[in-house]
């Protein structure tokens, strides 16, 4: 199988960004009934007296949402093994029933691997918005990619 | 659900454990169709010819699981008021069909908040396990809570 994106397609300072993706008070809820059931993100009512002032989605879901988006973006159509992790994830704004989010990608750094010929790794990052140009969430991820041509 | 745990509970080296849930492919196969359709989390057959050997769980999954564990395990109990994030998240081994994850949740660093009285911070060291005893994910990170008794006023302290 032959993918678009290899290791060497990414470079530093590019840029990808997606279309948007709508969430509904009913996937809020079903998603946090299952894994996340803190009033706030399950019960409309006990939610408009807590801090948030209404129903808002559980991080997780959002950061869930950030890796459809990611697979959209260009993750599906890549050589990808994976990821060890991520740093610096924030969760900066709640994102309510009915917002919209959109993925802004930036490659910020690629390492050949040190032990591993066919292999490289990419260090991004990933800012979550929605359809008010608010950044809601943010995280700094490293993916790690086949090569196109192994080092030699 | 009464409140057992305000933000003084949660003392530096105190911890947690929580009971067990488990992962079955049709759980794994769900969530990875909706948010992480990678070859390997969705397609049994097609995982076999990938480097993980088989069908594994998207660390978000994970991460979803973990979650519920700390609401099993304490957080339903407390006055959370949020999470602002986390330093640092590590998936450190797949997680396949039929695993039994288990969280331990370590209290690192307990902060008053410097603008709002009635409320903390709190560092964790969340750590995953499997059945075999093994880390699958470990992540650093915050959680706010509300205090039993909010701190002093500036004033207060000055008088007393």
């Amino acid at each position: 199988m032959s993918y678009k994106y290899y290791w060497e397609d990414f470079v530093p300072g590019q840029v990808r960004e997606t279309g948007g993706h709508s969430l509904t008070e009913d996937e809020i809820v079903e998603f946090a009934k299952k894994y996340d059931p803190q009033p706030f993100h399950i019960d409309r009512e006990k939610a408009k007296q807590s801090a948030f002032g209404g129903l808002i989605a559980s991080g997780w879901q959002t950061a869930g949402m950030c890796m459809r988006m990611l697979c959209d973006l260009y993750l599906l159509e890549s050589a990808s093994m994976g990821s060890p992790g991520v740093d610096e994830v924030r969760w900066v704004k709640p994102v309510r029933p009915g917002d919209t989010l959109r993925l802004k990608s930036t490659v910020l750094e690629t390492r050949a691997s040190a032990s591993r010929p066919d292999m490289g790794t990419v260090r991004s990052r990933s800012e979550v918005y929605n359809q008010h140009g608010e950044l809601v969430m943010h995280m700094s991820g490293v993916g790690m990619f086949r090569r196109r041509t192994p080092a030699t | 659900m009464a409140i057992k745990y305000y933000w003084e509970d949660f003392t530096p080296g105190r911890v947690f454990d929580t009971p067990t849930r488990a992962l079955s492919e049709e759980d794994i196969l769900r969530f990875a169709r909706e948010y992480d359709p990678q070859t390997f989390h969705t397609d049994a057959e097609a995982a076999r010819g990938t480097p993980f050997g088989g069908l594994i769980a998207s660390g978000w999954q994970t991460c979803g699981v973990t979650m519920r564990l700390m609401c099993d395990g304490y957080l339903l109990e407390t006055s959370c008021a949020g999470s602002p994030g986390l330093e640092e998240l590590r998936w450190l081994k797949p997680v396949r069909p039929g695993d039994t994850l288990r969280l331990k949740a370590t209290v690192l660093e307990s902060t008053p908040s410097a603008k709002q009285r009635n409320r903390g911070t709190v560092l964790f060291l969340w750590e995953t396990f499997n059945q075999n005893a093994e880390v699958v994910l470990s992540m650093r990170g915050r959680q706010m809570f509300l205090r039993r008794t909010p701190a002093p006023t500036a004033q207060a302290t000055l008088e007393a």
